[in-house]
């Protein structure tokens, strides 16, 4: 597959990926990468009904999801994950992602905030981290055109200090 | 007696009901939520939330209105839809519909009162003629 943005989404499919992201990068495919997703038919359908036709949908867990992404070639993709930690098991598959979007991580508590839309507990932290130190560089962006903000280490250190 | 949600981008279904109370005063059986700075899981469990509370006691079920067929809201409610009865979810929320809502929600049944106030929403859409009669 061909990825065109790889985006940590806890939205997964919505609007800011289906008009936003979808308009300005004519995507052939989405790839929703979650297992708990892809483990209830239900839900994936949900998903894939709130794409346009012309785009196909690929709901599938981790394991399928990095078989895909490996495979040269092929559709022009969307690839989303609702947590660092999923992109970060991809990347560690193998599957190579120089740039990572950040596009929805919103509050829960106990997280703290790195951006408006960006939210982030240890964990969080320590996967996206992983990403920088896998080469993945990470940017914050909601959809084209919106301000974006690269999130390194030392950003990542600063909201360490106030979790 | 039917319950309703109104589940929006922003401040849409506030200001919304602000309206509706302002033409037919409080009490009108209609909530508000946004989905603004909500992972799809804490809007799922708002959403799920307010459901319990407003099917636990004597009710004819509760319909969930959303702005965007194909957005977070949609998504939200229709999941938890699946899995609570009776609970509908329509989209493409307008005034037109949650006015007729507060009128007919005490005495259609819930399967009646959802398909008229989508035949509602969509002929409160139109191209409203000139005073002139004239295109």
């Amino acid at each position: 597959m061909s990825v065109l943005l790889a985006r940590i989404d806890d939205r997964l499919i919505h609007g800011q990926v289906t008009v936003g992201w979808s308009r300005h990068l004519e995507p052939e495919c989405i790839l929703l990468c979650n297992d708990d997703v892809s483990a209830d038919p239900w839900q994936g359908k949900v998903y894939a009904s709130t794409v346009p036709p012309s785009i196909s949908v690929i709901v599938c867990d981790r394991a399928e999801a990095a078989k895909l992404l490996m495979v040269e070639g092929g559709s022009r993709t969307i690839l989303l994950t609702s947590s660092p930690a999923d992109m970060l098991d991809l990347v560690r598959a193998g599957v190579s992602l120089p740039v990572v979007n950040v596009g929805g991580m919103h509050f829960v508590k106990g997280k703290a905030e790195l951006h408006e839309f960006v939210w982030l507990d240890q964990g969080d932290l320590d996967k996206l981290r992983s990403l920088l130190e896998a080469g993945c560089r990470l940017v914050a962006q909601t959809v084209p055109g919106s301000r974006d903000i690269v999130i390194g280490a030392e950003a990542l250190n600063t909201l360490e200090s106030r979790l | 007696m039917i319950h309703a949600l109104v589940v929006t981008h922003g401040g849409v279904a506030r200001e919304l009901l602000a309206v509706v109370e302002s033409i037919l005063g409080p009490g009108q059986g209609l909530e508000a939520m946004t989905n603004t700075a909500k992972s799809a899981q804490v809007l799922a469990e708002e959403v799920s939330d307010w459901c319990d509370a407003h099917l636990s006691g004597p009710t004819d079920g509760a319909v969930l209105f959303v702005d965007d067929m194909a957005g977070s809201c949609a998504v939200a409610c229709r999941l938890i839809a699946n899995r609570k009865r009776p609970v509908r979810v329509l989209s493409g929320v307008n005034l037109a519909m949650l006015l007729d809502f507060t009128t007919w929600r005490e005495s259609l049944p819930i399967e009646e009162l959802t398909r008229r106030l989508v035949e509602k929403g969509r002929q409160a859409i139109a191209i409203l003629p000139h005073m002139s009669g004239e295109d």
